[in-house]
């Protein structure tokens, strides 16, 4: 036990691990040019090992196409120099005030490495476009897919039933929350071309009703793309069951949006109307956007400034609130920010990116931490210096 | 012998100093001074013409200067005013700087030795070298350095055409002499031309003599509109300051709108027939005449405007870094005689410079209203300065001339590295609404900068300690200890800055993008230096690294600052790449290799040392060595 401990509690290993979180963080960067941030996130920073391999678009790839580096992963780093913080404290460090600024600093960088962690799993981001005098009550992430069925039965409301992309594996079979229907995919498509078939309607396609026989729809599947600008159209088929078997197979894909008319599942004597969409998060409160500026310097296309004038209406109406929201001012509401993110369609529209963060606090905590701590680490020797000098 | 060095050292500086005052003065019949400090909207801004004059000449010729064909040596300012006034003169100026002639393929072009071309150089190849642009990659970021050179001459010839079509429309002289009579005749002709015009849309009689002189005029001013680059016709008052400004061409087709003339226009007019035919007093008084009218229609702006031609004549980083120059070997001459006078005299010429330095600093922020760091230009401007004062206070301390020496190198490197920079254009423009105003913004972005420079006088430091150390003999214990301790608190310094900066950092794109940590290639490069710099703590503290182990460590760092501060730039992606150069890539390897270099000669064994330093732990090496082996032979004897 005593050598492990010493193992664990070593600054060798500080080092070490600093130095391969260099390298992590290096080629965290280098690959960001090939697979976009999101991708290069998740496997760099969010994983636990990762292999970096020589770029197709370098040169001299013919020589070097078998150069692959093998590399801790951002997981097992940050877990690793976890380890390494805390048992070196239990096991080398004396609390005493000489000390004070090197603990405030670690404890800051532990409660950052947390709240990291903390916002990988669980902070969710998503967009609302607003129409100038329009409104919205949901926020999309483009990011996400869902398989809905919508009841539009009832005279004031819809009633939405999702099942997240996710769950759609071939040859699953599962039930839709609150009907009696069952779904059961028989292909999905990360990214996929969706077009018309140039042979006209007749096309072979596993699909037997919906849009796709009817207009001679044919899709080929394409690679996912991780680049941040695009958006990937998700698809698949998908065979929707009855208690007496199956209804026939629909091509839904997020592609096939409001622009169509919708494609509608009968049974029994009740309808509703299946899409592959956008995630979509609801919120008890709408949007309204009054007004939408994007201001440029005189005589330039440079923008100087963007800024949305809002109306938030709540269920609850004492929570209404009138905001302006603009660069570097987001509107912090019921636990979620609203960013002015872009805008569309000769500055009528005005983008928000939505985002829920519990943990967004904690980083704050901790670069005080680490500020102060540093700041009280070098004070310290930068006074015993200057005395030292003046002696 | 005091006295005569440190009047040899004044002297020099004075030469300096001089050089850059007498730079302001231009000594013509012309009010040319004037002239320079006419208004121009450029990016967002009023500047004086002097500005765009610089920048313009800049972008051509990458120098401040025109060499005309008998010999004379032009301001950017004179040079501009021929350019638009005489035409027919600045066609024979060699402007256009062309690295690599031969390259182009252009029979009867490339002249031995000669890297500059005239317009009538390059006009009978304009066919050929229209030809060669279509056949580039369209991308800007793929072109090759062949590409590269044809775009921008190409980029250059329209920039030229389009700046000469600035102040009034361009033609022979017989156009040019007459410009006055041109307006006169053309509004003249607004009333008539249009009552024909309806007569004829109308299917009426009509003069079509009139009716064709009116569409031939508006024909000409509409191609000036979209030709002509420079917007100096400002609105008539009262004026908002957050109104466009009109083109001349603009400004003339407005006129049939039933707009009057604005009297900027016929002031320019007046100017050019005055110039043209060398009538000095008409010239001056009509400079000042649009001089008096601006300054009566923007009272708050003239003094900017003002200062800002000030400030471009000064060149007050060109200044500073001559006398970088000048410190530099002051204080490697302090190392070799009369360390007492020459360490002092490096001392205080380090102030001055530094005082010049930072004058520029603020001149810049005064004259865009933003906060010192607004673009790669000015970043490489602050990490000079940064070093530069981090370098005044070891030198303060240690007495010892490595401080001023290193400080000034870096201030001149930095200094050189922004000069590269600015050849792509104006350094002072403004900047995106994301990255506008914002307290965490600008504070960030200088911590973390300032941080940058600590990196590299740490390094500079360390490659002192190594090459002193490897290559001459007067390297003591002593020695070695004093430079490892100033490494170790600049690096320090640099550690707390960077964390300190890239947290900033992180809050700031909490508050602008919802997230404190994008994983973004500049945020990582800002990581990495802290890392790096924890590593040097971490290894020092712990007693893992002696002296030369962290030496190599801080040159690290150099390598890993010069990835955050450009490399990550030009990888292309993420929310800061705003500042792409690509020409930078190889400087940044050079760089790169000549560090490397550095660390592997700190790394030679011992014995290579020169130094008494090296020897002295050669030996405790030895030593070792020694001790090691014997208890084992003594075992083995005793058995």
């Amino acid at each position: 036990m005593r050598p492990l401990f010493q193992f664990f509690s070593s600054l060798k290993l500080t080092v070490v691990l600093l130095a391969f979180s260099m390298a992590l963080i290096f080629f965290g960067t280098l690959d960001q040019v090939h697979y976009g941030i999101w991708e290069t996130q998740k496997r760099y920073f969010e994983s636990f090992l990762v292999v970096w391999a020589y770029p197709e678009q370098w040169v001299g790839y013919d020589f070097l196409f078998w150069l692959h580096l093998p590399m801790p992963g951002g997981y097992l780093l940050g877990g690793l120099l976890f380890v390494n913080l805390v048992t070196a404290h239990i096991t080398r460090f004396k609390l005493s005030w000489k000390k004070s600024g090197i603990f405030l600093v670690h404890f800051g960088l532990i409660l950052l490495l947390v709240s990291e962690l903390l916002t990988d799993l669980v902070s969710v981001e998503s967009q609302m476009p607003v129409d100038e005098g329009g409104t919205s009550n949901y926020s999309t992430a483009f990011r996400d897919n869902e398989l809905v069925f919508i009841d539009r039965s009832h005279p004031d409301h819809d009633q939405v039933h999702a099942i997240p992309a996710s769950l759609l594996k071939p040859g699953k079979t599962i039930d839709v929350p609150d009907t009696p229907l069952q779904i059961r995919t028989l292909s999905y498509y990360a990214n996929a071309e969706v077009g018309r078939s140039t042979a006209g309607t007749n096309v072979e396609t596993p699909a037997t009703q919906g849009i796709a026989p009817r207009m001679g729809i044919v899709i080929s599947p394409k690679a996912e793309s991780f680049a941040d600008e695009d958006i990937n159209t998700a698809t698949a088929y998908v065979e929707v069951l009855g208690s007496e078997g199956s209804l026939g197979v629909w091509l839904v894909s997020n592609v096939i949006d409001e622009r169509f008319p919708p494609q509608i599942v009968q049974y029994g004597n009740q309808d509703w109307e299946m899409a592959l969409r956008f995630t979509r998060n609801y919120y008890p409160f709408e949007i309204e956007l009054i007004d939408f500026s994007h201001d440029k310097y005189p005589g330039t296309e440079i923008p100087h400034n963007f800024s949305s004038e809002v109306m938030v209406r709540h269920q609850d109406s004492t929570k209404n609130q009138k905001a302006l929201i603009y660069m570097n001012h987001p509107l912090r509401y019921e636990g979620l920010t609203f960013y002015q993110a872009s805008f569309a369609n000769q500055d009528t529209t005005s983008i928000f990116q939505v985002v829920r963060n519990p943990g967004w606090l904690l980083p704050y905590v901790s670069v005080l931490l680490m500020g102060l701590g540093m700041s009280v680490q070098f004070g310290m020797h930068f006074f015993k210096f200057l005395n030292k000098r003046r002696t | 012998m005091k006295k005569l060095i440190y009047s040899l050292i004044l002297l020099l500086v004075a030469y300096i100093l001089w050089g850059g005052l007498r730079s302001a003065k231009i000594d013509s019949g012309f009010d040319v001074a004037s002239f320079a400090e006419l208004p121009v909207q450029v990016g967002g801004r009023i500047k004086p013409l002097d500005s765009v004059a610089r920048n313009t000449l800049l972008i051509l010729s990458a120098r401040q200067k025109v060499i005309t064909p008998e010999g004379a040596t032009l301001s950017p300012i004179e040079w501009f005013m021929d350019l638009t006034m005489r035409p027919e003169v600045a066609d024979t100026y060699r402007v256009f700087k062309i690295e690599f002639p031969d390259d182009l393929g252009l029979a009867g072009l490339a002249e031995k030795g000669q890297r500059y071309y005239s317009y009538n150089d390059l006009q009978p190849h304009f066919e050929e070298l229209r030809q060669l642009y279509s056949q580039i990659d369209p991308e800007p970021q793929k072109r090759s350095a062949y590409d590269k050179q044809i775009a921008d001459i190409n980029d250059g010839l329209m920039r030229y055409h389009r700046i000469m079509h600035s102040l009034h429309p361009v033609g022979g002289p017989d156009r040019l002499d007459r410009l006055v009579d041109e307006y006169q005749s053309y509004t003249a002709t607004i009333g008539p031309g249009l009552v024909e015009l309806r007569k004829q849309q109308a299917g009426e009689d009509y003069d079509a003599a009139l009716l064709n002189r009116f569409i031939a005029f508006g024909d000409d001013y509409l191609k000036l509109s979209q030709i002509a680059m420079l917007r100096v016709v400002p609105p008539p008052p009262p004026v908002d300051p957050m109104e466009d400004w009109k083109n001349i061409g603009l400004e003339l087709l407005d006129v049939m709108k039933g707009d009057p003339l604005s009297p900027y226009v016929t002031s320019y007019a007046a100017l050019t027939m005055a110039y043209r035919s060398g009538d000095m007093e008409t010239f001056n008084n009509e400079v000042s005449t649009l001089r008096q009218r601006f300054i009566g229609d923007f009272p708050s702006e003239i003094d900017r405007v003002h200062f800002e031609y000030v400030f471009n004549s000064l060149q007050p980083f060109y200044m500073s870094m001559q006398l970088y120059v000048l410190i530099f070997l002051i204080a490697c001459l302090s190392w070799l005689r009369w360390p007492k006078e020459l360490g002092r005299a490096a001392f205080w010429l380090l102030m001055l410079a530094f005082a010049v330095h930072t004058f520029g600093l603020l001149a810049r922020m005064y004259i865009q209203g933003r906060p010192p760091i607004t673009n790669l230009y000015s970043s490489a401007v602050f990490v000079g300065w940064g070093a530069v004062l981090l370098g005044v206070f070891i030198e303060k301390f240690y007495k010892n001339g490595i401080g001023a020496a290193m400080a000034s190198l870096v201030g001149f490197s930095t200094l050189i590295v922004a000069h590269h920079l600015a050849m792509s254009g104006d350094t002072l423009e403004m900047m995106r609404a994301v990255l506008d105003s914002n307290f965490w913004l600008a504070t960030h972005v200088i911590i973390i900068t300032f941080g940058y420079s600590a990196m590299f006088l740490a390094g500079a430091l360390a490659i002192v300690f190594i090459m002193l150390g490897v290559f001459t003999r007067s390297f003591h214990k002593e020695t070695a200890r004093s430079l490892s301790g100033m490494v170790y608190g600049i690096t320090a310094f640099g550690v707390l800055f960077s964390l300190v900066g890239t947290i900033l950092g992180g809050i700031w794109a909490d508050q602008s993008w919802g997230r404190f940590w994008g994983w973004d290639p500049k945020e990582n490069g800002a990581l990495m230096i802290v890392v790096m710099g924890a590593i040097y703590l971490h290894a020092r503290w712990g007693g893992l690294f002696r002296e030369r182990g962290l030496m190599a460590l801080a040159i690290c760092g150099n390598i890993v600052t010069a990835w955050s501060w450009f490399g990550t730039n030009l990888l292309g992606v993420g929310l800061h790449s705003y500042g792409f150069t690509d020409s930078g890539f190889y400087w940044l390897v050079a760089f790169w290799l000549s560090q490397s270099v550095f660390i592997a000669t700190g790394l030679l064994p011992w014995r290579y040392w020169r130094s008494e330093f090296g020897q002295a732990n050669d030996r405790k090496e030895r030593k070792r060595i020694l001790i090691a082996s014997e208890p084992v032979e003594s075992t083995a004897q005793s058995r």
